[in-house]
């Protein structure tokens, strides 16, 4: 199996591309980047998990306020509100499943965490004092160690470098034994608990961490945009992320970072009209569904044995 | 401020009767095939949009109009099921959550391409007027709500309970297998079901467009108070939804007058975190939890 | 004094509303002993085990296994103490090999903890040592040709004996074995009688049986409890029950 380790050469190859794109072109690319931690933590709690939690906004929200209002209003530096915005998404988390703790499922579960992801975004609309409500707030230029992130090509290899580490630490995360016993808990929960997983414990972890990861994508929209208004945080954002992990696959990494890709260049190849997102996605969804269940991860694991990944069953 | 009481306790009422209206039509869908629909809030707003579009672009008499809107988001609900849902049935359950979600999202993906964004006032059908009792005042929406609503209610309520079809559909509810055993055609039935209680949430959506202004955004909304109410009166009950659309209603108005206008907005929201916390059976219902 | 009992129930009650699923049931079990509980259905007999297992909380009662009370505890502290479980229908992981659902049964002791893995503590040594175990485990039962299919494409004898190779991996003190039969052609159940018998012979592990495969019962147990409507009825060995009138009168519902 340590072909696989030939993917790291792939952030080497991706460094030059950049310099053959054009402005947006870049800005697309980046935003590619940055829905791939959202979709690493989402993909944790729904794919590997199991669990029916539609908070992932939320966390991506509070990522992005908490890094942007630190920056506008308090002139932290960005690179420093990448760790506020990791525990502030990771606590999103942890609250989040205080229902799964008591034993909330299915549609319930998504019902509440959908309305927790919904009261966020009225948070920010209301909080006007420090995210300018409805009309929004301007992220100011940020910079790492004295070296000024104003464009997008600056920022892909800050982002670059965020996502190949946040990969790396969830693709040893996912084939220790940490991911067979989500895996295990998604199966079987009762049996899980029988041989000895704290599977309580295990919910809370997968839910923090899974914010965490999302929390510091937040942060890199916040940048990456330049203005946060709460409609970016609205049920149609929820369906982009929903669509990130069932295009690419449930419970793959791989089809995370496929799916982060896709459902954001996809969109670009048409002119955007009001209602086009919420068209594209939906049918996205549906159509994977019908056609593709195991999402697009699940035809390269059956193409070459280098793409099957430990405890995803494409 | 105590005055104001029975003025918002009846327009809470009013409202409470349209999400009853809307929490029926869902339970009606979720009973029958234990989906819980996530796209009918988009469905339901669809239904105002095809009253519009016969009434005022084709220029058919209300009633016709209303008719074939019924027509319309019936065979939409019944071909829903039928060709998307029905495929996956037995399958995870997050794709049926998603596969609802996202028929939703596309149909609104439609109504937004067509509208943008702009805001619809539909004309009602009929004049507008208050009435005063003491220091109450009772508009006709009021009345022409309260009053559909309640048509509808005793005419479902005949429907179930004392027709042959209600028998049927009553002794599916309380088990799918039986009833395919007695020979009933289970998929036909739920796509019926769908159909019927598309229908059904298209009613409430026309009457809710006449009440607050219409946008392809009215589905989420409807969907929240849906959600709020069949968990307010028990997830799965059938009284539960009508009790529940009422209740919610008026806590709405109460929290919205005496505590923060806010409230108004949020409460749908709030309601079923707070109830599945803290009563996860609804008032009602069965219980929510699946205890592990 | 002699050791405590490796399990010892002492008048365990569980209540679901108004139904009383266990009155006030004793027994005592020790190391390397094998007793079966049987009794009609609705005896109360799986209420007990999930009672010890730590899967329901008994209302009234104690439950001490070697000694410490276990009774309100987890299932998974209960497992990590030693006890361990397998289910009447299914605990496997279905979409897991058979050789990773065994994985699983060993999850406490591979490796390192969360900040140790994201830290670069590397665990990878204690996955290769549990690994090896777990395959070995799997041939010693004459599985392990299947190690790498999913658990749940396998039939309904080898899921059996996953599940219990999966349980032995941690070396339980306490093995509680609900139905292991179930399903099972005559051959596979004299081959698990064998396993069940060297495994309290040869390993003294104390094994509690729920079982209605009679003749498996009397082949394997040194004793057997009768329960009936949540109560203890007979607490004897084998050959003893077979003549007691009122377990006859329990079990088949007449004289």
């Amino acid at each position: 199996m340590n072909l696989r380790r030939i993917f790291w050469l792939l952030p080497i190859v991706l460094l030059p591309l950049p310099l053959w794109l054009n402005q947006y072109q870049q800005y697309v690319l980046n935003t590619a980047l940055l829905y791939v931690p959202v979709g690493i933590g989402f993909n944790l709690v729904v794919g590997n998990l199991g669990l029916l939690a539609f908070s992932n906004v939320a966390y991506f929200g509070l990522g992005a306020y908490v890094s942007g209002v630190l920056m506008a209003q308090f002139d932290v530096p960005w690179w420093i509100t990448l760790l506020p915005a990791a525990l502030i998404g990771g606590a999103a988390g942890a609250i989040a499943s205080i229902p799964a703790l008591r034993g909330v499922r299915l549609f319930y579960l998504a019902i509440m965490t959908l309305a927790f992801g919904e009261l966020m975004r009225w948070t920010y609309i209301r909080w006007e004092a420090l995210t300018g409500g409805s009309m929004g707030m301007a992220v100011p230029v940020p910079n790492l160690l004295g070296w000024t992130l104003d464009t997008d090509l600056r920022r892909f290899y800050v982002f670059l470098a965020l996502v190949v580490m946040l990969v790396a630490i969830t693709d040893r995360l996912l084939r220790s034994r940490f991911g067979r016993a989500f895996m295990a808990i998604k199966d079987n929960e009762i049996a899980a608990a029988a041989m000895g997983i704290p599977t309580d414990r295990y919910i809370v972890l997968a839910f923090a961490w899974g914010g965490a990861v999302v929390g510091i994508g937040g942060a890199m929209f916040a940048i990456s945009v330049g203005h946060l208004t709460p409609v970016s945080f609205d049920l149609t954002e929820l369906l982009r992320q929903f669509a990130i992990i069932m295009v690419g696959g449930l419970g793959s990494l791989t089809g995370t970072i496929i799916g982060a890709v896709i459902v954001t260049v996809a969109p670009q190849v048409f002119i955007s009209f009001p209602g086009f997102d919420e068209l594209v996605f939906g049918l996205l969804i549906i159509l994977v569904i019908l056609f593709l269940p195991r999402g697009l991860a699940s035809l390269l694991a059956r193409a070459h044995p280098v793409f099957v990944e430990r405890y995803y069953r494409g | 401020m105590l005055t104001l009481l029975p003025q918002l306790l009846i327009s809470g009422i009013s409202t409470g009767m349209l999400y009853a209206l809307i929490a029926l039509s869902m339970t009606v869908v979720y009973r029958a095939t234990t989906v819980v629909n996530f796209g009918h809030g988009d469905m339901v707003a669809a239904g105002a949009y095809a009253v519009f579009v016969f009434g005022l672009g084709f220029g058919l008499p209300f009633l016709v109009a209303l008719a074939l809107a019924i027509v319309l988001l019936f065979a939409v609900g019944f071909a829903t099921q039928r060709l998307l849902l029905q495929p996956i049935v037995g399958g995870p359950h997050l794709s049926l959550a998603m596969m609802a979600l996202a028929i939703g999202y596309t149909l609104r993906g439609v109504l937004r391409l067509e509208w943008g964004n702009e805001t619809i006032n539909p004309q009602r059908p009929y004049l507008q007027d208050a009435y005063m009792f003491g220091n109450v005042v009772i508009t006709t929406d009021d009345v022409v709500i309260c009053g559909i609503v309640l048509l509808l209610l005793v005419v479902l309520f005949l429907l179930f309970q004392a027709t042959p079809l209600g028998k049927v559909i009553q002794a599916t509810f309380q088990s799918q297998r039986g009833a395919a055993l007695v020979g009933i055609n289970v998929p036909l039935f739920h796509a019926f079901m769908w159909g019927g209680g598309t229908a059904l949430g298209a009613i409430g959506g026309v009457m809710l467009s006449m009440i607050a202004p219409l946008t392809p955004d009215l589905g989420q909304w409807t969907l929240v108070q849906g959600f709020a109410a069949m968990t307010l009166g028990g997830f799965g009950s059938l009284g539960g939804a009508v009790v529940g659309g009422i209740l919610l209603g008026i806590i709405q108005k109460l929290l919205g007058f005496y505590l923060n206008t806010v409230f108004i907005e949020i409460t749908g929201y709030l309601v079923p975190i707070v109830v599945l916390l803290l009563r996860p059976q609804g008032l009602f219902g069965r219980r929510a939890a699946v205890r592990v | 004094m002699a050791d405590p009992p490796l399990l010892s129930v002492r008048n365990i009650e569980v209540r679901f509303g108004g139904l009383v699923a266990v009155a006030g049931v004793s027994f005592e079990l020790r190391a390397g002993e094998i007793c079966a509980l049987i009794g009609p259905n609705g005896a109360g007999k799986t209420t007990l085990f999930n009672a010890v297992s730590g899967n329901v909380v008994p209302d009234a009662g104690s439950i001490r296994f070697r000694g410490e009370e276990i009774a309100g505890l987890t299932p998974h502290e209960i497992s990590a103490l030693g006890g361990r479980r397998t289910f009447q229908n299914g605990g496997l992981f279905p979409e897991l090999t058979a050789l990773e659902n065994v994985l699983v049964g060993l999850h406490v002791q591979v490796g390192s903890g969360f900040l140790g893995l994201l830290f670069g503590s590397s665990s990878a040594r204690a996955e290769v040592a549990a690994t090896e175990r777990a395959r070995e485990l799997l041939w010693l039962m004459g599985i392990g040709h299947l190690a790498e299919q999913k658990a749940g494409e396998l039939s309904g004898g080898q899921q059996r004996m996953v599940e219990i190779v999966r349980a032995l991996a941690t070396n339980p003190l306490l093995l509680l074995l609900d139905e292991p039969a179930v399903g099972l052609s005559p051959t596979a159940r004299q081959q698990l009688a064998v396993v069940i018998r060297n495994l309290a012979r040869t390993r003294n592990v104390g094994i509690l049986l729920i079982e209605h495969a009679i003749e498996l019962v009397m082949s394997v147990a040194d004793r057997v409890i009768v329960l009936n409507e949540g109560r203890k009825v007979a607490d004897a060995p084998p050959e003893e029950v077979r003549a007691d009138r009122a377990v006859l009168e329990a079990y088949l519902g007449h004289a």
